[in-house]
């Protein structure tokens, strides 16, 4: 009563913090995470292992001997970078490998910028391209290790992942697979892209949580089923067919958790709508016509450098004006 | 669907915790400081010095100024003194100090409880009375009523709207005298409609109060059957968001209009007025009686029940006093605020009284209204969806922070209307609208400056 505090309104502040919200995003990659532990065994559980630890290590010693600024750990966010990493690599990734990911990730890609909130590009989609273009060997090594629990569709296929076999040899390759299997399990491929709706769950979590808005997911979505949609529809024999597109590779992954990234993704709904196109076309023109199979991680990347430029143009509606 | 704003908002806490606590009249103390300065616009004028005898409803302090109030003495007693007094804010005002002897009234005040439902016709005469009787709007911002019931030459008004979306957590004052006092709420509002030609009347109340949208109905019912001139009043239920209250985003959500930047409501057609000024209307036209009383709520998470209360007070009681009256300021309050916990002033002095616009003492504990350590922005965007102005406090802060007055002009700062959405909702706990506050001040002086240059 002596000391009564005075300080200008509001005098209320809500519940959710950075650290809610970031700790809701590691809740929502559980179901991803569970199901490729399961069918991944013990090499998957080694490459979260590593790859979380050396991104909450780095971080670290980081703001601690280099920046000299106080510890981070506890906004979660360094947790959500090393998951999405593990979980855009191959199962049989050697731990060094993924050490090196996390370095790119965490120290290039997110500290060099200041840390959470400067950073111009998603980390873990930084420290995934990185070693993809500088350890190709093993970033396509899609050989099935011994997992938890087996399924004879996904052993029938190991070896190749399902985008793999369409660029090699077109649409006929990818006859036979059973979408209601790929929309459970997908056959081959990053930790995070073996189930549909395990991520689908995630999104589910994350839109109750209000964590995100539903724009930038489903203008991707929508943009690469339109866009294979009329390439299907021109011409059958040569391109793979919407549906496919939507449920394989990284698509889901990419566009549930890695392009609404707060950080990366532009503020205003409109411009988000705009990224979302703008990745959902870079990631066909890439599938259909790159020299890689797969492009979500290249599409969210460049369209992440033109975030400033979508902040510029697009602003909110203001009242009266 | 309900009506609502269309742009941001949010929805904090619905805690009504006093909504069944009816009204009780507080006794009156032994002496009341009644400040000069209870309206926007200029200070009154003291026109009694130490040593006059004065009466309940005698006038005190006279308008210095076109935007300016009549004040009334509360209480009958000889004046003590005139001179500064600190303020809630701890800010020096002129009060004038009142030894309470007796409760002699005014001649022509009608004490009685008889419901006066016959509306007199001349118009002239009732803004007289309401600006003789020192009435201003009670929603918050206290202007003084008359000023607004006049339509500048060229304006005409499409619609009175009655404020009673009360969206502010915990105040339960307009709940309970939409309650107690409908009738003389809707006899304000006919009355009001007159004036300005007899526009449509809406009274907007939020879905959360049910009983209030029910007594104002039947309120309303009673009296088109029984008199003349309750045509064209309407009661309106508002979905529950935060700042339904907010005279643009009232507008919006009753007219579907929008006011322009640095406009007024009339511009678009549209007088606003909280449901008490309505009352006080009433009361000011209807029995002579001036702006002396108002309702208060005494509320926190901290008092027990039987410790909330809502009053009726008479200006310039000290908060200490009525504090005190309420069973005392409890041990875990950490924060006192005079308003809503989102717009509120928190008090700095608890010696200071109550003004015409006072609406409630409401006790935070340091749980509740500590703010946590600021971090850094993760541009989630969250104070940008919250915004009612549709402005990106985001933005603003750093503009602001970088003293960049173009830019921030161009993105609109001067629009805020410091509802608090934002630094509510900001989950890095950045001080955003402390910043914005401050740069708001800065760029409508340089607005105002280039309009007298020109």
């Amino acid at each position: 009563m002596d000391k009564l505090i005075v300080s200008p309104s509001p005098h209320l502040h809500t519940k959710t913090s950075t650290k809610s919200l970031m700790r809701d995003v590691v809740i929502a990659l559980i179901p991803a995470v569970v199901v490729s532990v399961l069918f991944y065994g013990w090499s998957e559980l080694l490459v979260l292992g590593v790859s979380v630890a050396s991104c909450l290590l780095l971080e670290y010693l980081i703001t601690k001997y280099l920046l000299k600024t106080s510890c981070t750990l506890g906004d979660w966010s360094a947790v959500i970078t090393g998951v999405l990493l593990a979980l855009n690599l191959p199962a049989t990734t050697p731990w060094w490998v993924v050490f090196i990911g996390a370095v790119v990730a965490i120290g290039i890609a997110k500290m060099t910028f200041g840390g959470l909130g400067q950073n111009l590009f998603n980390p873990a989609l930084v420290g995934r391209v990185f070693l993809l273009i500088s350890f190709p060997t093993y970033m396509t090594d899609w050989a099935k290790p011994q997992g938890f629990i087996t399924n004879s569709i996904v052993d029938a296929y190991s070896g190749a992942t399902p985008l793999g076999i369409a660029k090699g040899l077109g649409p006929q390759g990818v006859e036979a697979m059973d979408y209601l299997n790929m929309l459970f399990l997908n056959i081959g491929g990053s930790a995070g892209e073996l189930s549909a709706i395990a991520l689908l769950l995630g999104f589910a979590y994350l839109l109750i949580r209000k964590v995100i808005k539903p724009y930038i997911t489903l203008s991707i979505i929508g943009t690469v089923a339109v866009f294979s949609g009329i390439f299907y529809l021109a011409n059958p024999a040569e391109y793979t067919d919407p549906l496919f597109n939507i449920l394989s590779g990284g698509l889901l992954l990419g566009a549930i958790f890695m392009a609404t990234d707060y950080v990366t993704s532009p503020m205003s709904k409109w411009g988000g709508v705009v990224f979302g196109v703008g990745i959902g076309v870079i990631t066909m023109l890439i599938r259909y016509f790159g020299a890689y199979p797969e492009g979500v991680s290249f599409a969210i990347l460049i369209m992440n450098s033109v975030v400033p430029l979508l902040n510029k143009w697009f602003h909110t509606k203001k009242y009266g004006r | 669907m309900m009506k609502t704003f269309s742009i941001g908002g949010i929805h904090p806490s619905d805690k009504k915790i006093s909504k069944d606590c009816k009204i009780e009249v507080l006794p009156v103390p032994s002496k009341v400081f009644i400040s000069v300065a209870q309206h926007l616009g200029a200070p009154a004028t003291p026109v009694v010095k130490a040593g006059d005898q004065v009466k309940v409803g005698q006038v005190i302090a006279e308008p210095a100024g076109f935007i300016s109030a009549y004040v009334h003495s509360s209480v009958s007693g000889t004046v003590k003194s005139v001179g500064p007094r600190k303020d809630i804010a701890g800010n020096n005002v002129v009060h004038i100090e009142i030894d309470v002897e007796g409760d002699e009234w005014v001649e022509g005040v009608d004490l009685s409880d008889t419901l006066v439902t016959e509306i007199p016709q001349d118009n002239k005469a009732i803004l007289d009375k309401i600006k003789m009787c020192g009435v201003v709007g009670l929603g918050g911002a206290t202007f003084p009523a008359h000023v607004k019931l006049c339509p500048p030459p060229g304006k005409k008004a499409d619609c009175l709207i009655l404020n009673g979306a009360e969206c502010e957590p915990y105040l339960t004052s307009d709940y309970r005298i939409m309650l107690e006092r409908s009738k003389e709420i809707v006899i304000g509002a006919a009355i009001m409609k007159q004036v300005l030609g007899g526009c449509p009347a809406v009274i907007g109340i939020e879905e959360n109060k049910p009983e209030a949208i029910k007594a104002m109905k039947a309120a309303l019912a009673e009296l088109q059957a029984a008199a003349k001139g309750y045509e064209g009043i309407s009661v309106m239920s508002l979905k529950k968001k935060y700042p339904q209250g907010g005279e643009k985003q009232l507008i919006d959500a009753v007219m579907k209009r929008q006011v322009k930047s640095m406009g007024l409501p009339i511009d678009v057609g549209a007088v606003v007025q909280n449901v008490a000024t309505s009352l006080a209307v009433y009361e000011a036209v209807q029995k002579n009686k001036p702006l002396i009383t108002n309702t208060l709520t005494v509320t926190g998470d901290c008092l027990p029940l039987e410790k909330q209360h809502n009053y009726l007070f008479r200006i310039g009681m000290p908060l200490s006093y009525i504090a005190e009256y309420a069973g005392g300021v409890p041990e875990e309050a950490a924060k006192i605020i005079s308003g809503g916990p989102m717009m509120g002033k928190a008090i700095a002095n608890l010696d200071a009284t109550t003004v015409k616009g006072s609406s409630s003492l409401l006790y935070l504990t340091a749980e509740q209204t500590v703010r946590g350590v600021e971090s850094a922005c993760i541009r989630c965007g969250k104070c940008a969806e919250a915004c009612p102005m549709g402005l990106e406090p985001f933005l603003l802060q750093k503009y602001a922070r970088n003293s960049m007055m173009d830019e921030l002009e161009e993105n609109a700062i001067q629009d805020c209307i410091e509802c608090g959405c934002c630094l509510y909702s900001c989950p890095a706990n950045i001080p955003l609208l402390d910043i914005i506050r401050i740069a708001k001040g800065d760029v409508i002086k340089i607005i105002r400056g280039r309009a007298i240059k020109n």
